[in-house]
């Protein structure tokens, strides 16, 4: 049994255009939870989908102010994680975990 | 495509389809290709999604899509292409394993069904020359004719107020008070009811009391109600009526002139004695024309044999079956009542349904080959009729026929029947006899007991027997409440 905190780690895959397209060089985009640190990330993907990680770059994307009926909310920040994969590894973003 | 034929016996047919998985693939990318530009997925721009994207989520869901596509359409175009025309829906099997359709999906494995059908059976459009058939006539004789005007004008006749006392026939005008042991009862109570003595419309006893009495009588009288009356809380009591006697009138002579006939509705006598005969003609008419089609499909019947395909002939059979069961049940008979066991009976309707099977597939093959067909009018006065039978349903009749598509079949049926029927009258040798209209009639209730495989009898005529409704019953119409009654009518196997 992994740990269970690596669950809480990795939130989903990010699949976008841009996604498939760093894809291409053996990187794998995941959302990630906000406080997550790299190492934490890089701990998690290999525990979780059984890879060698090589590197782990963040970013966190700043949610947008929006006004619903004339009052102004904030959407939620999200950090995403651009996970570089040891060469010939792979993960299925697709089917889930 | 591969198609492997892997039983031909008689009729029937089974075949082995294979699609291999490469040309399933193929043709799920090109959908994925098509599909592509329009699909909107959320992190993409419209048309910029990869195809292996698309293909992880929609590969399976397409490829059901094709494999339900090619079960619907392949069948009738690998029989076309073989030549062949099935008797009922082909039917396709395909692999039940879970893993195996898996696979299939995922355009690992080939793609097999099997096809199961019967093929019609093709036969040589025989010469009708050899068909002769009698057309019986009957002469209408004046007397049958003013007889039924008799009979017309007796609900229509006058009645003249006489002063004397009430006789049989005479229509007395009263009121009543009808009691149970001195307590009026419901529905027994009434001012001037009209009551033609001797018409027994009353209950027995009620009417003879009347005989003798005058004008502005009173009387009180008492009948006994008889065990059986419908109203079971008066059946078998006595009841005293207290009557008062308004009127007594003598019934007019019924004498055929203009007069009777502009009570009717009719200008003269001489109109009326047309319009009547017409519609004794149109009586004997449709006998006729069911004895002529009976002879008709006998000698067809006799002309053409080969094998039917079974499923049809099962299809008709469970038809006539069940007809004959609810029939039995309705009239409480059991088949030792009609002399015969459920095994003879079923053999014997198994017959039945073959022979009609195989007149259908030759009178349709008939009718094509004659290119007949049925209009849209036609159809839409045989839908008219059927709304006509059943008043202050149309909406849902309507409704019936448009949802359900094996109604309208069941519509047309009849109506090509007949046509092919009208047409082969115009080809074979028909000879006219004139009969009495005794032997018009006779002549047809035998023939129906005699031969029990018979079909197309005037229904009416025989409705008494079980298996002679169910021949009146012919059309393969889904039972339903609102479904029509049909009249006698080859089941067209289309």
């Amino acid at each position: 049994m992994t740990d269970l905190r690596h669950y809480d780690v990795i939130v989903s895959p990010s699949i976008t255009e841009k996604s498939t397209l760093v894809a291409e060089q053996n990187q794998v985009v995941f959302n990630v939870a906000k406080g997550a640190t790299k190492p934490e990330i890089k701990a998690a993907v290999e525990a979780l989908f059984g890879v060698k990680v090589t590197a782990v770059n963040t970013l966190l994307r700043k949610g947008k102010t929006k006004r619903f009926r004339g009052i102004a909310g904030r959407q939620r920040d999200v950090k995403k994680a651009i996970v570089t994969l040891a060469e010939g590894q792979s993960i299925d973003v697709s089917t889930g975990l | 495509m591969q198609v492997i034929e892997t039983l031909s016996e008689g009729l029937k047919r089974e075949l082995k389809v294979v699609i291999p998985a490469k040309d399933m693939e193929a043709q799920m990318n090109e959908r994925l290709a098509d599909a592509k530009d329009r699909v909107r997925i959320n992190g993409f721009r419209p048309g910029k999604v990869p195809v292996a994207h698309l293909k992880k989520m929609y590969g399976k869901s397409i490829m059901a899509e094709l494999v339900n596509e090619i079960v619907r359409e392949r069948p009738t175009a690998i029989l076309t292409e073989r030549g062949e025309k099935s008797a009922t829906q082909p039917e396709v099997s395909m692999t039940e394993d879970q893993d195996e359709a898996e696979k299939i999906l995922s355009a690992q494995a080939d793609f097999e069904f099997t096809l199961s059908y019967e093929v019609i059976p093709s036969f040589e459009l025989k010469s009708v020359d050899g068909i002769k058939v009698t057309r019986e006539v009957v002469e209408i004789a004046e007397d049958e004719v003013t007889e039924q005007i008799k009979r017309i004008a007796e609900s229509a006749r006058s009645y003249e107020p006489k002063k004397g006392k009430a006789a049989e026939g005479d229509r007395v005008t009263m009121d009543y008070l009808g009691k149970v042991d001195g307590v009026p009862f419901d529905g027994g109570k009434d001012e001037d009811a009209q009551l033609v003595l001797g018409s027994g419309r009353f209950i027995p006893g009620f009417e003879e009391q009347l005989v003798g009495l005058k004008a502005g009588d009173e009387k009180v009288i008492t009948v006994t109600f008889p065990a059986d009356y419908p109203a079971t809380n008066l059946a078998g009591k006595e009841a005293t009526f207290d009557i008062t006697v308004k009127e007594v009138a003598a019934p007019g002579e019924v004498e055929i002139n203009d007069e009777l006939a502009s009570k009717l509705g009719v200008e003269s006598a001489e109109k009326l004695k047309e319009i009547v005969r017409g519609q004794i003609e149109g009586q004997y008419g449709s006998v006729t024309r069911q004895k002529l089609k009976r002879q008709i499909l006998d000698q067809l019947d006799g002309l053409y044999q080969f094998e039917t395909p079974s499923r049809l002939v099962d299809a008709e059979f469970d038809n006539i079956w069940r007809q004959i069961n609810t029939d039995l049940a309705q009239s409480g008979k059991t088949f030792e009542d009609e002399d015969t066991t459920e095994e003879k009976a079923r053999e014997e309707y198994r017959k039945l349904a073959e022979r009609r099977v195989r007149l259908g597939l030759v009178l349709s093959e008939i009718g094509e080959k004659a290119g007949i067909e049925v209009s849209e009018d036609e159809m839409q006065r045989a839908l008219y009729d059927q709304l006509r039978q059943f008043p202050g349903q149309e909406k849902e009749i309507i409704e019936f026929f448009r949802k359900t598509p094996g109604a309208a079949a069941s519509l047309r049926a009849p109506i090509f029947e007949e046509k092919v029927v009208d047409h082969l009258l115009s080809q074979i040798d028909v000879t006219d006899k004139v009969v009495s209209k005794e032997e018009l009639m006779a002549d047809d209730e035998d023939e129906a007991s005699e031969t029990k495989s018979e079909k197309k009898a005037a229904p009416k005529k025989k409705a008494a027997k079980a298996e002679a409704a169910a021949e009146g019953e012919e059309a393969p119409a889904p039972k339903k409440k609102a479904a029509p009654k049909k009249k006698a009518s080859e089941e067209s196997a289309e």
